[in-house]
């Protein structure tokens, strides 16, 4: 029924299309938008299970496009991503509601670990997936 | 502007002590013009008393023509100007001046007037009263003294009997005196006076400019122009505490503010500094990490094929872990702009250098460099972060290969368990003022580590000194020149309380002890004499010595200059010019100081160097090194 599982919202190319490398690779289907209108505007955003999204995109932060995702979809988990590795960033993230916390660079088993939790199944999408 | 303050200060001084000088010429001349007319006066009065009696006889045998002689005869000395006698009448009876016997003189005239003043003329008034001084129609100027001639019994009884015996006055002696000479001397007096009195002036105002210029002047103009370097932005800027009390005074306060004003120029420097690599590490933590994002991403992913070429596998593995060291450095940076505490587990070391190793073991080969290594065997966990430390070692090891430079060289690598003595090891990360002021000084380093400041205070003079705050060493840093073996005591530079303490002596010197109160409010204390090594830290010398995990890092290089050695830690310094950005040491400084640890240099210039770094066991191996 679902035409996507995973709502990526990442301004960096390399880092969009490797996030969706990993997930795809992993069975799950992906859509992505490259800046806060166009991931708040997406139509994947109404029937995904999961969104990915940058703390720092072009046009606004990433704390604000999580926030309007908690209010639209309350039952929606977010994982934010950021490049700033540090703790302050990661409580800051998960008060603002966030499942989970990536920091960049990450391996692909990680980003799936995360993934997986935040989905709250274990392997199911494995089988979901092709 | 060029100062005017000695200018204005000799002008004033100058106007009061002219004026002075002035008034007392005035007053030495008047008294002087009156002692001598009253000494001319006197001497008329007896000259005239002396006429009256050489005539006496004359008159009373009525021998008018010597008596008329007589006068004429004194009249021709130079000293006397006139010499007549007028009787009751006002008739000129006798003159030395001859033309003028016969004339009547009014009784309201001049020469009269004193006596007949009143209706009942005066017989014998004083000689003050006698006196006059007149000036000539030709312009001489003269003394007169009139002497009554009174009636006796002589002249009633005398042949001529010219008297009847109810007369008291027969007539007056008026005598004649020029003031010429007087008038001289007293010109004279005043010209010399008035000379002395000029010259007076000029010697003071000579002497106040050059003391002026000694002591306000050019202390003024020193102060100036310190100022003006100042304002310039020069706060090296000193200025000699020459001048009087209040300008040297003024002098070493200006001191002491360009120094705390450059010491908080460095200060804000410092923090700018840090907060620049906080802002650049930022931006490039930001933008390094997408694109490792993506050779992480990918080259993991290849990883979890499983048909995969063995060969390839082993190369992948190499690039997902060098990315994943790519993170780490990322990371450090951060960590050391941002101050991140680090994840402490208990880790063995040994560990730690071994992949340490690995990772630059390229690199050592290709410069030529040999590695020994001397890795002890059970050595106890540290509490640490592992890949922190990794870094550490890894940073160790490139600045000692930089130090071996082209040829190559021997780096020895080891570690060890060691009890350390508290003693010249020991830093103190505490310290306070009875008060509870903290005495730690971040912006000053001795020997690396924040020093602890006081307020010394000798021969009225009162200076900011630091304190080595490694326990039993005695690298202390004084902001002025510091005479040895003296007793200097010493305050809170906070609060100003004294921490010197009455109840303790020094065990070498016998001198009073300061103390500042260290971790867990144990005292550490030092001897007040300037000079003397005496410190105690009694609760940590019964605690004993400190099990601890050593590595040390040791080259054969080129070796660290004196200069070079106090500031090796500090960020953005570097001897290795546009090849390092000096932030490798502050990094490694900064991860050994979060982990409670210490790090210790030895160098000799041309001979090597090495880098120790000593780390606390993990909480169970001291509980088990207790036991």
């Amino acid at each position: 029924m679902n035409e996507c599982d995973v709502l990526v919202i990442d301004d960096e190319p390399v880092v969009r299309d490797a996030v969706r490398r990993v997930l795809q690779a992993h069975g799950l289907r992906v859509a992505t938008a490259d800046d806060a209108t166009s991931g708040l505007s997406h139509p994947a955003l109404a029937t995904c299970r999961l969104v990915l999204c940058d703390l720092m995109l072009p046009d606004r932060s990433g704390s604000e496009v999580l926030r309007e995702i908690r209010q639209r979809y309350p039952g929606l988990p977010v994982v934010v991503i950021t490049g700033y590795a540090t703790r302050d960033e990661a409580r800051r993230a998960l008060e603002a509601g966030a499942v989970d916390f990536l920091a960049k660079p990450f391996e692909a088993q990680e980003l799936m670990q995360s993934v997986q939790r935040a989905l709250g199944g274990g392997p199911a999408t494995q089988e979901e997936g092709a | 502007m060029r100062t005017r303050i000695g200018l204005q200060i000799v002008l004033a001084v100058g106007l009061v002590t002219a004026l002075s000088i002035g008034l007392l010429a005035t007053v030495t001349l008047r008294t002087h013009r009156q002692e001598m007319i009253a000494q001319l006066t006197r001497n008329a009065d007896l000259l005239s008393e002396t006429v009256k009696r050489s005539t006496e006889d004359y008159m009373l045998e009525n021998r008018r023509e010597r008596l008329g002689r007589q006068i004429e005869a004194i009249g021709r000395d130079q000293r006397i100007e006139r010499v007549r006698v007028f009787n009751k009448q006002g008739l000129i009876v006798f003159s030395s001046d001859t033309s003028e016997v016969g004339h009547a003189l009014d009784k309201q005239a001049e020469s009269c007037f004193t006596c007949h003043a009143q209706d009942r003329p005066l017989t014998k008034p004083p000689v003050h009263d006698r006196t006059r001084i007149f000036t000539t129609e030709s312009g001489r100027r003269l003394l007169g003294i009139v002497n009554p001639i009174q009636n006796q019994p002589a002249c009633t009884t005398a042949a001529c009997h010219a008297h009847g015996p109810d007369e008291t006055m027969l007539g007056v002696l008026d005598v004649t005196v020029s003031l010429e000479d007087v008038d001289r001397q007293i010109a004279a007096s005043r010209t010399r006076i008035v000379g002395l009195a000029i010259g007076a002036v000029a010697v003071s105002g000579l002497l106040l400019w050059l003391l002026s210029r000694r002591l306000v002047s050019r202390p003024v103009a020193a102060l100036t122009a310190g100022t003006r370097r100042i304002a310039a932005g020069d706060l090296t800027t000193t200025i000699p505490a020459t001048g009087g009390y209040e300008l040297g005074e003024l002098a070493r306060a200006f001191n002491a503010m360009t120094a705390r004003l450059s010491e908080a120029q460095r200060q804000l420097t410092q923090a700018d500094k840090l907060a620049s690599v906080g802002r650049l590490a930022a931006g490039v933590a930001h933008e390094i990490n997408n694109p490792l994002t993506g050779v992480l991403s990918y080259a993991s992913l290849l990883l979890e094929r499983p048909q995969i070429d063995p060969e390839l596998r082993a190369d992948l593995e190499v690039i997902v872990r060098e990315t994943k060291r790519c993170r780490e450095i990322v990371r450090g940076l951060l960590d050391f702009a941002r101050q991140t505490p680090p994840r402490h587990q208990p880790t063995d070391l040994n560990d730690v250098v071994r992949r340490a190793v690995t990772v630059v073991m390229n690199q050592l080969q290709l410069r030529h460099v040999a590695l020994g290594l001397d890795l002890a065997d059970d050595l106890p966990a540290v509490q640490a972060d592992p890949s922190q430390m990794e870094q550490v070692v890894v940073n160790l090891l490139l600045n000692a290969a930089d130090a071996l430079g082209e040829r190559g060289g021997t780096i020895r690598l080891a570690s060890r368990q060691a009890r350390l003595e508290p003693r010249g090891h020991e830093p103190i990360r505490r310290a306070t003022c009875p008060k509870g002021c903290d005495l730690l000084d971040a912006a000053t380093h001795v020997g690396g580590l924040a020093a602890i400041r006081i307020l010394r205070e000798h021969g009225g003079r009162e200076w900011a000194f630091f304190l080595d705050p490694v326990y039993g060493r005695f690298s202390h840093v004084s902001t002025e020149p510091c005479e040895e073996g003296v007793v200097a005591p010493v305050t809170c530079p906070k609060c100003r309380v004294s921490l010197v303490e009455s109840d303790s002596k020094c065990e070498r010197c016998g001198a009073s002890t300061f103390a500042i109160c260290g971790p867990d409010d144990e005292p550490i204390r030092w001897c007040t004499r300037t000079g003397c090594h005496f410190t105690r830290w009694e609760a940590r010398e019964h605690r004993g010595a400190a099990p601890v995990v050593e590595v040390s890092v040791e080259d054969n290089g080129r070796g660290i200059s004196r200069e070079h050695l106090a500031k090796i830690f500090e960020p953005f310094f570097t001897t290795k010019g546009t090849r390092g950005v000096g932030l490798g040491l502050a990094v490694t400084w900064g991860i050994i100081e979060s982990h409670g640890g210490m790090i210790e240099v030895e160098s000799e210039k041309g001979r090597g160097s090495r880098f120790t770094v000593r780390l606390p066991l993990a909480a169970a191996e001291q509980a088990r090194d207790a036991a």
